[in-house]
Formats: C-alpha cells, sequence, structure tokens
C-alpha cells in the first residue's frame, strides 16, 4: 500500500519526519501557483490521483 | 485580455485608462493583476469559478470537536481553533509574487466561517451557485459542519441574552443592516502598537510570559480578592494570545519553506529562485520579528490582516500604508538604494492585488449593499503626524501611482487633505481621480481631527493618527482610541423615520411595529407637530440599533472574545482584558445613517404644500403615501418638482436639514456607549440606496416603493442639484462638520473633458479650495463620461475594467446592479469654472 512519504511531492519535515507537506503545482484558469498541504507520512495514498513514486 | 493595439499616447488621449494600465505595469504585475480572482458579489451572487473554501470549515469543526469536552477555558479553545487552522491549511504561492498570503486553501475560494452565525450557514446550505463539485460531497460536508455550529455560533450565543424585541427589529432588516457581533464588522487595529516597527509577534509573547509570570506568582501569594480571583482569567487570555501569536509564526514558517521547496526542487528560472529563497528568508522573519525592509514590511502588515480575518469576519480594512510602510520605502529606495522605484513599485502594487483578493462569505444583505466588492477597503493616506506636520512621504506616491497601474476596485483610498499638501501629492489624487478610478476621496484633515476631539474627547495626538474605520468615520490607531468592533448594525435607514411618521411606526414592508406609535399623520395641524413626530421616530429607531451592539459589546469579551486581536493591541496585553473590553476603551462608536437626505427633502415638501401652501392636507398625503402614489401622479409630481431639494444653496430646505441633524446630534450625546462616550451620526450609504428600494415604502419627496433611494450621506437627490456645483457646496457648508456629525458624504461627478490637461488640474484644485474654505468634511468623484457607462452597459465585455464610486467605495462598473448603474449615470454632471 503507497503512502505520502513514498511520493515525488512529499516533503517531510526536519524536526519531525512523520509529518511533511505534499507540495503540487496547481494551473487554474488565471494563476499558476505551488501548493502545500500538510499530511502524515504513513497517510494512505492509494486513492491519490496524484502520487507519484519517488 | 489582449493587449490593445494603440500606443500609450493614444489611449491616454482617448481616455481608456484601464488600457493603458495594462500597456505601463511591468510583466510581473500585468501577470498578477489578471491571475487576480475578483471576489465582489455581483446582483448578491458571487461570480462564476469562485467557491466556497470547505477545507477551514471543516478545520475548525474538527477541532472544536476534539476540545469539546477539554477543561479548557472558552477563549483558549478559541485560540487553539485558530491556531489549528493557520497550522493545517493549505497554503500556496503564486507565480511571479513576491508576498504571500491567502484567507482560502486556492485562490479561487471563498472562506466560510461557520462558527459566527447559523443564518449565515443557512445561506452557505441554500447556495447552489458557490458549492464547489461534487455537489453531494460538499453538501453532506456543509450541513455536518452546519449542524455542529447551530446553537454554538457567536450570534446564537449572544441572542438570548440580548433584548429580543430589539433584535427581532433589527433582523427584520427593515431599519438596521448588520448583527451585534465582535467577530462580523469593521475592526480597528492598534497600528502605534504593532505596525511602529519597535515590536513584533516575539515581543509581544515575551511580553505575555512577563504577565503570566508576574500574575501567577501574585495569584499565589497570601491573600484573597477580587483582584486576585479576576488574575485567573487574564492569565487564560493572556495564555489564549499567545497561542495566537505563536501559531502566526509558524504560519509564517510555513511559506517560507514552501518558498523554500519551490526554489530547490521545482524552479528552474535563477532569478525566480532567488525571489522564492528571498520570500523564504522573509517569511521565517516576519511576523516573528520586526520588518527592515519594505518587502518584509508589507508582508508583516499582510499576515496581521490576514491572522485577524481568521478570527473574524471584517467588512473593512482601515489601514494608513504611507505612514507606517513609509519608511522601509524610504530606506529601501531613497537611502539604502536596495530597491529600484520601479521594484518597489511592483511590491506596492502587489500589496494591493493582495488585499484585493481577500474574501469572506457573507449573509445576502452584505451583499447586495456592497455591490461589487468584498468589503470597504478604504485605506487612508496624506493627513499629519502627531506633531501636526505633514505626514505625506515617497509611499503615498507609490500608492496613487501603483492604484493607477494595477487599477483595482478594492482597496481604494481616502487622502486626508491639510493646508501643507505639497503640490506634487495634490496632483498625484488629481491623477487618480481623473484616470476614473473613483477614488481617493478627499478629507478634510483638519475639520475631522477636530471633530474626533468634539464628539469622542481624543487627545490631539491621537486624533491626529485617524484612519477610516470603514467607508467614512475616522477612528485613531491609539491605545485607548481605537475601536476593536464597529458592529455594522448601528446602520439606520433613515428614510423609515419618515415613513414611520405616516404609519405610526408599523413597517408595512415587514408587517411589524417597529417605530414609536406616534400622533396619526392626519392629525397633525402643523409643520412643527410633524417634525416633532419625526424626532420621536429618529429616536426611536437609533435607540433599538445601538441597543444591541451596546449589549454586545458588553458580552463579547467573555463570549466571543478575540484573542488574536487583543493580542496585537496595547491595552489587552497591558491589562489581560478583551480588546473588547469597554473599561480599556475610550469609545469610538457612530451610527452610519444610510437614505439620510429623504428625510429633509420630504420635510421640505410637506412644510411648503401642505402647511405654507395648504394644496393638501396631510390625510391626502398619507392616503397618497399608503398606495404609493398610484391614480396620484400629478400629485407626485407636485412633491417632486415643486418642493424645494437640498443641495441649491436655498434656506428654506437647506435649514430643515440642519433641524434635523441637530435634533440627531443633540440625541448623539444622549445615547452611551459602554466605554461612555456618544454615537454621532454619519450620513453615507454603500449602495444602501439600492438595497432599500423595495424595503423603504412610499416617501413625501415623491418616491415610490421600489425606486431608487439617493446615493446617500449629504449628497443631492441625483439631478435635483440643479444650480452647480457650487450651490451643493455651499448647501453642505451650512452644516457644522466638526459638531453636527461624526462625517457627511458627498458624491459628485465630474466631466472627464474638462479635467483633461493642466487646465483640468487647476479648475479642480480650484474647487477643492472652496470645499476646503467651506470647511466640508468629505467629498469623493466619480469621473466617467455618460457616454463610456452606457457603452459599458450595452458591451460590458469591452469595459471590465471601468471603476466608478458607488458610495463610500468604489466597484468596476460592471459588477454592479443595473439599478445601481443608472443611478450613477442619473447623478448630475457638474460643470467647473
Amino acid at each position: 500500500m503507497p503512502t505520502c512519504k513514498e511520493c515525488k511531492r512529499f516533503f517531510p519535515l526536519e524536526e519531525d519526519p512523520g509529518k511533511g507537506d505534499c507540495v503540487q503545482r496547481v494551473i487554474d484558469p488565471r494563476q499558476a501557483y505551488y501548493q502545500a498541504k500538510p499530511v502524515s507520512a504513513d497517510k494512505d495514498a492509494v486513492k491519490c490521483p496524484s502520487f507519484e513514486k519517488k | 485580455m489582449a493587449v490593445r493595439a494603440e500606443t500609450l499616447k493614444e489611449l491616454e488621449e482617448k481616455q481608456e485608462w484601464w488600457w493603458a494600465a495594462e500597456k505601463k505595469r511591468s510583466s510581473r504585475l500585468d501577470y498578477l493583476r489578471k491571475a487576480m480572482w475578483k471576489k465582489g458579489a455581483i446582483g448578491g451572487l458571487y461570480p462564476a469559478g469562485l467557491y466556497i473554501d470547505l477545507e477551514r470549515p471543516v478545520l475548525q469543526t474538527e477541532k472544536a470537536r476534539e476540545l469539546e469536552f477539554s477543561p479548557d477555558p472558552y477563549v483558549i479553545k478559541f485560540a487553539k481553533i485558530l491556531a489549528h487552522v493557520l497550522d493545517n491549511k493549505t497554503i500556496f504561492i503564486t507565480d511571479h509574487s513576491q508576498l504571500v498570503g491567502y484567507l482560502g486553501s486556492q485562490p479561487h475560494t471563498i472562506t466560510w466561517d461557520p462558527t459566527l452565525a447559523a443564518l449565515l450557514n443557512h445561506e452557505v446550505v441554500n447556495d447552489p451557485t458557490s458549492i464547489p463539485e461534487p455537489m453531494d460531497e460538499s453538501l453532506k460536508t456543509i450541513t455536518d459542519v452546519a449542524n455542529y455550529w447551530a446553537g454554538k455560533s457567536d450570534l446564537d450565543k449572544i441572542l438570548p441574552h440580548m433584548d429580543l424585541d430589539d433584535a427581532m427589529k433589527v433582523l427584520s432588516g427593515a431599519i438596521g443592516w448588520g448583527v451585534p457581533l465582535s467577530r462580523g464588522g469593521y475592526s480597528g487595529k492598534d497600528y502605534e502598537y504593532i505596525m511602529s516597527g519597535v515590536r513584533a509577534f516575539e515581543d509581544v509573547i515575551a511580553e505575555l510570559d512577563r504577565k503570566i509570570e508576574e500574575a501567577d506568582a501574585k495569584a499565589h501569594e497570601p491573600g484573597a480578592s477580587k483582584e486576585i480571583s479576576d488574575l485567573y482569567d487574564k492569565m487564560n487570555m493572556w495564555e489564549a494570545m499567545k497561542i495566537t501569536l505563536e501559531a502566526g509564526i509558524r504560519h509564517g514558517k510555513r511559506y517560507a519553506r514552501l518558498a523554500r521547496i519551490i526554489a530547490e526542487n521545482f524552479e528552474t528560472d535563477p532569478d525566480r529562485k532567488e525571489e522564492l529563497l528571498q520570500i523564504s528568508e522573509v517569511c521565517e522573519r516576519i511576523p516573528a520579528k520586526p520588518p527592515r525592509t519594505l518587502q518584509e514590511s508589507l508582508q508583516y502588515d499582510l499576515f496581521i490582516q490576514l491572522f485577524s480575518r481568521n478570527e473574524a469576519i471584517e467588512g473593512a480594512w482601515p489601514s494608513r500604508p504611507d505612514y507606517y510602510h513609509g519608511p522601509y520605502y524610504e530606506k529601501d529606495v531613497t537611502i539604502d538604494k536596495a530597491l529600484t522605484e520601479e521594484e518597489a513599485l511592483d511590491l506596492v502594487g502587489e500589496f494591493l492585488i493582495r488585499a484585493a483578493e481577500v474574501s469572506q462569505y457573507k449573509v445576502r444583505w452584505a451583499r447586495e449593499g456592497l455591490q461589487g466588492i468584498e468589503g470597504t477597503w478604504v485605506w487612508t493616506l496624506g493627513g499629519v503626524k502627531k506633531d501636526g506636520s505633514d505626514a505625506c512621504n515617497a509611499m503615498t506616491i507609490a500608492l496613487l501611482k501603483a492604484a493607477r497601474l494595477v487599477r483595482v476596485a478594492n482597496p481604494t483610498f481616502a487622502f486626508r487633505w491639510h493646508p501643507k499638501v505639497s503640490d506634487e501629492v495634490m496632483r498625484e489624487c488629481f491623477e487618480c481621480i481623473r484616470q476614473g478610478l473613483g477614488y481617493p476621496s478627499m478629507r478634510n484633515d483638519p475639520i475631522l481631527i477636530a471633530n474626533a476631539m468634539n464628539w469622542h474627547g481624543h487627545p490631539i495626538e491621537e486624533a491626529r493618527t485617524w484612519v477610516h474605520q470603514a467607508c467614512m468615520s475616522p477612528s485613531p490607531c491609539t491605545k485607548h482610541g481605537f475601536q476593536p468592533m464597529r458592529m455594522a448594525n448601528a446602520t439606520a435607514n433613515c428614510a423609515k423615520i419618515m415613513e414611520y411618521v405616516f404609519t405610526r411606526g408599523y413597517d408595512n414592508v415587514v408587517n411589524m411595529q417597529i417605530g414609536a406609535e406616534t400622533p396619526p399623520a392626519e392629525t397633525l395641524t402643523t409643520y412643527e407637530q410633524v417634525f416633532d413626530a419625526w424626532v420621536t421616530q429618529m429616536k426611536t429607531i437609533f435607540s433599538i440599533l445601538v441597543r444591541p451592539v451596546n449589549r454586545a459589546r458588553i458580552l463579547a469579551p467573555k463570549m466571543t472574545p478575540r484573542p488574536y486581536l487583543s493580542a496585537v493591541s496595547e491595552r489587552s496585553v497591558d491589562s489581560g482584558l478583551d480588546v473588547c473590553d469597554p473599561s480599556i476603551s475610550r469609545g469610538n462608536a457612530w451610527i452610519t445613517a444610510f437614505t439620510w437626505v429623504e428625510n429633509a427633502d420630504s420635510l421640505a415638501a410637506i412644510k411648503k404644500l401642505v402647511f405654507d401652501e395648504k394644496k393638501y392636507t396631510m390625510a391626502q398625503l398619507k392616503e397618497a403615501l399608503a398606495n404609493n402614489w398610484e391614480g396620484r401622479e400629478e400629485m407626485r409630481l407636485d412633491f417632486v418638482k415643486n418642493a424645494p431639494k437640498w443641495g441649491n444653496d436655498d434656506d428654506y430646505i437647506d435649514s430643515i436639514m440642519l433641524d434635523c441633524l441637530r435634533e440627531a446630534a443633540k440625541f448623539s450625546r444622549e445615547l452611551k456607549c459602554p466605554s461612555g462616550n456618544n454615537w454621532p451620526i454619519l450620513p453615507e450609504n454603500v449602495s444602501g440606496n439600492i438595497h432599500y428600494a423595495n424595503i423603504v415604502g412610499a416617501l413625501p419627496n415623491g418616491r415610490r416603493l421600489g425606486d431608487a433611494l439617493y446615493d446617500g450621506g449629504i449628497s443631492p437627490g441625483p439631478g435635483l442639484d440643479k444650480k452647480g456645483p457650487t450651490a451643493v457646496l455651499k448647501s453642505c457648508s451650512k452644516i457644522d462638520h466638526i459638531s453636527d456629525g461624526r462625517a457627511f458624504l458627498l458624491n459628485t461627478r465630474l466631466s472627464p473633458t474638462q479635467l483633461a490637461g493642466e487646465k483640468g488640474y487647476q479648475l479642480w484644485k480650484t474647487y477643492m479650495k472652496t470645499w476646503a474654505d467651506l470647511g466640508i468634511d468629505h467629498v469623493q468623484f466619480n469621473c466617467v463620461s455618460d457616454e463610456t457607462l452606457r457603452s459599458a452597459q450595452r458591451d460590458p465585455e469591452k469595459y471590465q475594467e471601468v471603476i466608478v464610486r458607488v458610495a463610500g467605495y468604489s466597484a468596476h462598473f460592471v459588477d454592479i446592479s443595473r439599478k445601481t448603474q443608472d443611478n450613477i449615470i442619473q447623478r448630475t454632471v457638474q460643470g467647473l469654472g
């Protein structure tokens, strides 16, 4: 079962590698940006459409 | 939006300023301006493509559930919920940006705070236009959140402690506008404490630690007293403040980390990589430590504002950006030359854009009353320093220039004019007006400083720090002078005063007895008796609106505390009391008087046609009004055309206006806020004149139910000021702008053709000199031709960027209702010279 920590987009916190940010590139009709959403390293990523193995 | 082929010069000659701006601004500003999602509601609905952000309400609700059975006092639970949001919300950094921070999880989202009022949550549930897909899943989430907060929201908690009779009358929507909540309205800020550059969040936290330590020691000394007992509440409050500030620092560091991750892992352009590392450095420091540069100062301000809007729905943005950011601009651009003027303009322009994007879901009446904008972000420029010297600086000019480049409708500026303002700065103000922004509005600083001292007893040094707390009202930025929350429901729909004289206080629109049961109109045999009934209705309506606000201010510290706003306010850090506690505030309340001039025009018509000329009886007039003038068109036109109208330098009606204002002013000193200070009135309208069109019945000035009301303040009725701009100013100057009320909005339309070139500037300057000499406190200008506005109505796609002054705010013309558009076109274009 893949977890967030195995994903290219997961960036762990130095002080607590069990947590981190899922960083993604988003392009909406007006602008492009990078977003970061806090996630836990062991979160189940089975259903994540953005999952990309490191 | 395609770039126009014409040259800049051609576009400027054609006065197509919005296209010219596109050519003049940097590629960065152009990208960021076009990247912006406009959030203002159109016709009461949010524009297509915007969605309610469900992340934040889910975070709030999950944390509230977790804390439900914790022993923490409410204020600490509330602070922890706020911290949970700041720690866990999705953040983003837009390409080319140098400043970061937004309320929602994505740029096109509108944030919803479910902790405020069940009635707001019901609107979200029933607003299919803004619910994100997949709809079923979103509705399930929204319903779960709304159900959780039912009975727990601020308004639900506070209402049972109020006079329910008053509350029902306010919530009927007939006479007031808004709710009495400390987390919904217009929050002033103690900028002298938190923006002076000498302290930032870490310094305040250190001070809070000292306070807690001292209090804890004192609480455990031998002895017992109320003072010691109160210390426990204070320690909880200080602890809650600390939680919010620490969360703010962590939030800043989240952006620092994201910027670094992008720079190190994704970005390939070396210049942008450097910018991202710069953002990272800024956010490692800000808001923990005081800013050192313009970028840090703007970022600091932005965080302060966003955190406050994470705590409350703030419908305004009181601010003085040139005064507080000016020293950093001077240092970076003039002294250190670390930034070129163009680079600084990029930052300043982006600061305006970042503010323009801010959005919080509001109830429909608020959206209708603020058409096209998210709130009244009226930023204050110019004015004097505490010692009375000119406060204008290079940042004042940069802000005015940046406004012309990015042309956002919100924030707008209001300029504190005084005799020492340089010609260079006046020309910059004029250029914004001439280029059709509708701002800055011009404020008479000496008059308004005297007014603040007169009405609220602010000492002169504090009065000189004033900013616009909303569209119009001055409020100092000092420890005891600033007002933490102006609750919007003290907004009187004043045309009801006149209406109720004829209905004995019964409101036929909402079917409710709201006003006083004054004698039947047909029994009033003299004008003086009519005026007495008017005074009684005025006092009744004002009292109904003020009592809930007073009550809410007293209840707020315990029931609806603001730990974050308290943490950035010296009086709360010092005292351990919530920022809304009336005992630590001098008081700066006011009643916004919507739809005011209708009263003077109506009373003048009654006096002339009923009592002087005896053409009609009061019984006939009452019957005509009850039937909405139907079958009485000839009589109605008599009341429109043959009665004196305000704004024509006619003492007959101008004296009636003064009688009304002075009765209100007298009563304002009897009405007291919980701090013991006065409740002066402030005539202005936002777009309430359209919102109330179907709520105010027929009036003796000839208006029918459904007709737009006047555009407000002390502006004459559209098209009724027949004698030119000087006559308008002369009428307005009969009002004592220091003692007859807190401020008076005046709309003026000028011809763009007449304002062209140097001659145009000189004409305007002469007009402004007359205005200043006459002691009028406010004037704002629309300078867009009828031709352009009618073209924009016909072909809105081509005129997306045309801005107009609606009332105390500006909006893109295409974003306001057809009725408001028509109302603006109907306003008289005043010829100068």
